[in-house]
Formats: C-alpha cells, structure tokens, sequence
C-alpha cells in the first residue's frame, strides 16, 4: 500500500514534471516565432516620404463637362467629358517638364514635345505616351486619384 | 524550478504577444475599417459599395510644403472622415471637421466648401500638434516633451494645476491663424488685438522687443515667443515671473484672468516670420517698416502744447501701469502725482534718458522715444504741483510713505520688491535708535540719492517734516533710544587720496568686503541673499557720492547697526585703514582715476558716458 503509493506520487512528479518543461519550451518557441514572424512587417515601409500618390482633387461639379483642368502642384490634368473623367500626367516623358495643355492636346515648353488629347506622341522627343492614372470616388464624394495605378490610355471613369 | 522556468517563459510570451499586437494591429485601422463599414451602409449604389469593400487600412498623409518647413501631417490615418459631411453628427474620431463661415468656408448649391482645404493646408498650421504621431499621446502632443500640443484642446501632464484650466478653449487656435494672417485689425482674431493692446497699455513693450512693435531691452525678446515658448509658460511667466528664473525682476502686474489670456494668445502668435511671405516680401517690408513709436518731427511747439502733448505721451505710452499717476496706480514704481514738487527738469530729461544715471540700480526700462518727446513728458511731469492735503500725521504717512515704507513701516509696501536700494524698514528699533533724529529728518526733507526717496522739501514743510519724524518714532519704533554717544570719528578722511591709498584699500576691500558687497562692489556677493537690508551698492555714484566722509568712516569703523554691516575696528581696522577703504569706494564712482576692478561690470557706467 504504502510502496505503491509512493510509487504513484514518483509517477505524478515525473508526468508533472515532463508537462513544465513541455509547457516552457512551447512557450519560449512561441515568443521566438512571434519575434521572427514580426521582423517581416519591416518589409514593407508603413509610411512613404514624398507627396502622397492618392490624394482628393475635389468634387466632380468643379470639373464641367468638356472641360481639361491642369492641377499644376499634382502634375495632372483632369479631362472630363460629359459623365466620364480622367486624370492624364503632365509629366513630359522627355525630361520631366512640366506640359502644356490646351484643347488640342499636350505641348511640352522645355524641347517642343507634343502629344495628342488622349497623350499620345505626335511630335518632338518624347519617347512614349503621357500616362493616364486611376480615377475614383472617394466615399465622401470626391474624386481621388492614385498616381500609383496607371490604366490603360481612354479608359475613363463613370461617375 | 521547472515552475518558475514555466511561468517565467509564459510571462515572456504574452508579453511578447502583447508588444506585437499592440505594434501591429494598430487603432488606427480600426477606425478606419469602422468607418468603412459605415460609409458602404450609406453607400447610394453597387459600385460604390464595391469600391469600399476593396479599401484597406493605410495611413493617409497630407504633405504640405507651401508654409514654412514643410509638414507631414497624418492626422487624417486616425481622422478619416474630416471631410465627409455626412459625418458631421458623429464623435470623435469618426467625425467630420466642421463647416464654418468664420474660417471662410462657403456653400454652393447648399454644399459647403472649404477655404482651407485640408489636401492643400494640412492640419497642424491650425491646430498644431505632431502631424506625424499615430496615436492620440504622440499626435496630440500630450507626451510633454513635445513642443506643439493642440492648442487650445490639449494641456500637457506636467503643466501647473493652478492655471491649466485657462488653459483650454477655441480661442487659443487664434495664435495659429496669426500665423499668415498678421494684420492687425484681422477680424477672426480678435483675442490677439486685445492682447496687443494690453502689451502696449501694460507697458510690456518698455522691456520686451517684438521686432517690428517694440523696442524694450531690458527683458527677453519676444519676436519669436509663441515658437519657443508653450502657452503653459507663457501664462506661468506672465502671473509669476519669478518661477522660471528666480532673479528676475519682472514685476507682476494687475491683471485679470481674460487679460492674461489675451496676452498669452498673443505671445503664442508670435513667430517671427508670416506663413505666407516669401523672404523677397520680408526684405520689403523690413524696408518699408516703421519704428514702433513713431516720433514727431521736431518743430518748435509753445510751452502749453508742449505740455499738452507731454500728457498725452504720458498717458499713450502706458507710464501708469507702474507708477501711481494721480488715480491711476500700476503699483510697482514710484508715485508721480506730485513730481514737480521734488524733481527738477534736468533730473527727469537725465532720468528718462537713461534712468540707471541717476538711480543705478532702477529697474525701469530706458524707453527709446525721441529727445523731443522725453522734453515734453518732463515738462509735463514738471507740472505736477499740487500738494496732497492730509489732516494728521497718520494720514500724511499713509498717503506719502506707505507705498514703499508699508502701512506697517516694515518696508514691504507693494513697490518695495521693485525698489533697489529697498526702502527702509522704520521698526528696525536697532538702526532707528543708533542715528540721530537730524538723519531722518534730513533724510525726508532731501531725499536719499541714487535711491527712490524723493526730496520732500516742498511738499511738505519744516513743521509736517517734523511730525511725520515723531509719528515714526512713536508708531513704528516705540522703544525710546539711549542717549547716542559722540564716536570718535574725523569729520574729514585723514588719508589723502592717491593712487597708492586706492590700492591699499581695494586690497581691504577684497580682503574683507567682498563675502557680502561683492568683488564689483554692486552690493551682491555671495552672503547678500542672506542679508536684509542687502548690502549697499557702492556703485552707486549718485548715493556714494552725497555721503560725508564721517558717514563713510563711521559706517566702516563702527558699523550699521540693525544691518549686517560690523564695526570693523573690533576686527582690527584702523582710522587709516578705513580712510584707504573710503578712497578706494570713492574712487569707483568718481569719473576720473577709475581703477579697473579685478572683475570690473562697468555697463551702467558706459551708459552714463
């Protein structure tokens, strides 16, 4: 009675024991897997330096119909027509000068580069096309513009 | 053991679980994606609720680099609805910034428009704060090491009890519009032309220098207050200017809550530079500037104008916020009321030139008005005749004494902390009883000079002088003094004044004095914060030069008594000793033959020249 009691508790304080040491080492491997997984958030920079690349450029009735509106600080032109917008860069493919716009298209005033309405080269240095970017609306009702997301030239955006 | 390991190693783990979580799952994003779900049940079609479902969380960033240095301001990552009006309704921080017609916001077609829109202005021009943080501590500025908390929503920790209530409210963002908007008759700040106002009628502007509004030298330059002071120290320094810095003798002055606030704003608004100029429009209108108080081309003016125009500068450039003009009392300077009774006109041209001339250790700023205009305030303070009447003695005392002396005679009355030397306390019965009457009386009939104690003479006669003399002794002094023993001092120095005895006695003076009247004989060694009466500035030309030899002598060879000032001939100094002594104090003051001190501060001196 008295051996096999003892023996019980031997047993009791093995499995007790086996269960810390399983239980320290889960714990430990968890914080270093939590530290390594955490190193991959680095990979990605949270915040960028630089103007924004998205950004509102206000509501569409300040964009009448017809109308193309340069927005010189953002380097882009707003092309609206009728229900549809589109935002074209004004970044001349050549050297970076800051282009022209009229109604019949880019004119760049640095090396005389010209582009079509929709950006496309019609004469001068310029290697290729002016790009279009992404148009959308905003959930407050703005237009916004993301200068990351270039689209295909002529796609324009329903309101 | 493997007990302690285990809990040990569970503790490191939800703490590292928790550093994680509390790194990475942000506050920010839930915001965000709260207030994406909000906007997608409002959403009016498909397409705009489809366009919702495929934002995700990111910090929203306004770079502005039109004003000054350029800001970052991330205010928006937390704040993501500013500038969704159908969020107007709801609380912080899902709340949109709010539309009004003072910050010159307009409605077309019954949709409200912004001035100062937010892409193009940022945030923290208004509202300061960190534009960077990303938690409500950092980006409001609570975290009181940070220099720009929210005006006017956010006081830091460590910002004193006793005013942080002032602290607070709408009105301090006025400091920020200031910023572009500098005119000043700018209609949204009308707590800033308050407080400028109270800057020139307080006559801050005597000390203080605001470039392009005031002049003063004697205190800090302000032009840049609000960039490198909070509005914390602003108050702090304003109600008490003592707490800062512990030697300042900046007086506090009567003001009201609202007043002080006023100011406050107004400091806070100062920040050297307009927002908007580029350094070309500084250039011009530094060229084109004004100096503050403009001054008058001299043309000949007769003596009633001459007058006339002295009272309107005495009154325009704020001279009562210190001192008593009639019924106009600042409280910190001497009465003026009766000024042509006991100045003369040279001594007050000579004064307003430079008041440390005739009174070295004034505390009143030598304001920078033309010579003209220093005339006419003399000829009208010159005008100043009329005698107070008062029935008894009592009377005469508490309307002539009593503002420096005390009502008690203790020398606390509410100029004394701003009078240097500090008046006389009348119920100090040792130095009462240890001066024969004649002292006193000759004292209030003459005046002391190079102090504040005005000559008395002709506002008060023999008889009055005589009386107010008993109505010391018998109110403030009672004990009845021994008969005064004649001392055995000579009338007249008996060491010739040369080069050699000058020498000897600043070897004494160093020797011996310096531990309390200081190594500059300014009165302010190491021992004189410990002294009251403080030990006398023997800088001082005007006192020093109206004493006697046998005053000097004796103070030296037997002391003051009821000061700190020990008979010196119980510590072995002779006759001869102290006659050195007296050269050598004479010679600091004399204009020719100056010794240069060890550690000479000769600037009142250089004024003087």
């Amino acid at each position: 009675m008295n051996v096999s009691h003892t023996d019980a508790g031997k047993k009791g304080t093995t499995e007790r024991r086996s269960f810390l040491t399983w239980l320290s080492s889960t714990a430990l491997a968890g914080s270093a897997v939590i530290s390594a997984l955490a190193n991959f958030v680095f990979l990605k920079p949270r915040a960028t330096y630089g103007a924004p690349s998205r950004f509102s450029i206000g509501r569409p009735d300040q964009f009448p119909s017809g109308a193309r509106i340069a927005i010189e600080t953002r380097r882009i032109c707003i092309a609206r027509e009728g229900n549809q917008v589109a935002a074209i860069s004004t970044t001349c493919t050549h050297l970076g000068c800051i282009v022209g716009v009229a109604d019949t298209g880019f004119a760049c005033p640095c090396h005389g580069s010209r582009y079509d309405q929709d950006g496309n080269v019609t004469g001068g240095p310029a290697p290729k096309a002016l790009p279009w970017y992404q148009v959308k609306l905003a959930p407050n009702g703005d237009l916004e513009v993301d200068t990351n997301v270039e689209i295909k030239a002529g796609t324009y955006y329903n309101l | 053991m493997k007990l302690a390991l285990s809990i040990a190693s569970l503790i490191v783990l939800v703490v590292h679980g928790v550093v994680f979580y509390d790194q990475f799952f942000h506050k920010w994003e839930r915001y965000q994606t709260a207030y994406f779900d909000q906007a997608r049940s409002q959403a009016r079609n498909d397409a705009e609720r489809a366009e919702l479902s495929e934002r995700s969380p990111r910090i929203e960033q306004i770079i502005v680099t039109q004003f000054g240095e350029s800001r970052v301001d991330r205010c928006g990552t937390c704040h993501i609805a500013i500038d969704d009006p159908r969020f107007a309704g709801l609380g912080h921080p899902l709340k949109a910034h709010p539309y009004s017609a003072k910050l010159g916001d307009v409605q077309v077609n019954g949709i409200w428009q912004r001035r100062h829109k937010f892409s193009d202005f940022g945030c923290t021009v208004c509202h300061e704060g960190q534009g960077r943080g990303l938690t409500d501590h950092y980006a409001h500025g609570e975290d009181h090491y940070w220099p720009e908390p929210l005006l006017g929503y956010v006081v830091q920790a460590n910002w004193k009890k006793e005013f942080q209530p002032h602290l607070k409210g709408k009105d301090y963002m006025e400091a920020a519009c200031a910023q572009c908007h500098s005119e000043e008759k700018f209609a949204g700040t009308p707590q800033i032309a308050r407080g400028r106002q109270l800057f020139f009628s307080n006559n801050c502007y005597g000390c203080h220098r605001i470039e392009g509004i005031s002049d003063g030298t004697l205190g800090p330059e302000l032009t840049e207050a609000g960039k490198k002071f909070k509005v914390d120290y602003l108050w702090e320094s304003i109600v008490d200017p003592r707490a800062g810095m512990a030697s300042s003798f900046m007086p506090k002055f009567d003001l009201k809550n609202d007043e002080i606030k006023a100011l406050v704003i107004f400091l806070k608004s100062r920040h050297g530079v307009n927002l908007t100029e580029t350094s070309l429009s500084q250039y011009r209108t530094r060229l084109h500037a004004t100096g503050a108080p403009a001054s008058e081309t001299s043309t000949t003016l007769a003596a009633g104008d001459i007058i006339a125009k002295g009272r309107k500068l005495v009154e325009d450039r704020a001279c009562a916020a210190c001192h008593k003009i009639g019924e106009k009392d600042g409280g910190i300077a001497p009465d003026l009321s009766f000024e042509g009774l006991m100045k003369d006109d040279k001594w007050l041209v000579d004064h307003f030139r430079n008041p440390r001339v005739v009174m070295p250790d004034s505390i009143m700023p030598g304001f920078r008005f033309a010579e003209a205009d220093f005339q006419a305030m003399s000829a009208y303070l010159m005008t100043l005749k009329t005698a107070p009447v008062s029935a008894s003695q009592a009377d005469t005392f508490q309307a002539l004494c009593a503002r420096c002396h005390g009502d008690k005679g203790d020398g606390l009355g509410k100029t004394a902390l701003y009078i240097d030397p500090a008046p006389r306390d009348l119920t100090k019965v040792a130095f009462m009883n240890s001066k024969p009457r004649e002292r006193f009386v000759q004292s209030v009939k003459e005046g002391v000079h190079g102090t504040s104690m005005p000559a008395w003479s002709k506002v008060l006669n023999d008889q009055q002088v005589s009386g107010l003399v008993d109505y010391v002794y018998a109110t403030f002094v009672k004990e009845k003094g021994r008969e005064l023993k004649p001392r055995n001092v000579p009338e007249k120095n008996p060491v010739a004044s040369s080069a050699q005895s000058i020498q000897r006695g600043e070897g004494i003076f160093l020797a011996r004095c310096t531990g309390c009247h200081g190594r500059k004989a300014d009165g302010k060694g190491p021992n004189s914060l410990d002294i009251v009466p403080r030990p006398r500035n023997l800088r001082n030309s005007p006192f020093v030069t109206s004493l006697s030899d046998r005053r000097v002598l004796e103070a030296i060879l037997y002391g003051v008594q009821g000061t700190a000032m020990p008979p010196w001939v119980d510590y072995g100094l002779s006759v001869n000793d102290a006659g050195d002594l007296a050269n050598f104090i004479r010679s600091l003051t004399q204009k020719s033959a100056r010794p240069q001190l060890r550690a000479g501060n000769q600037t009142w001196q250089q004024n003087e020249q």
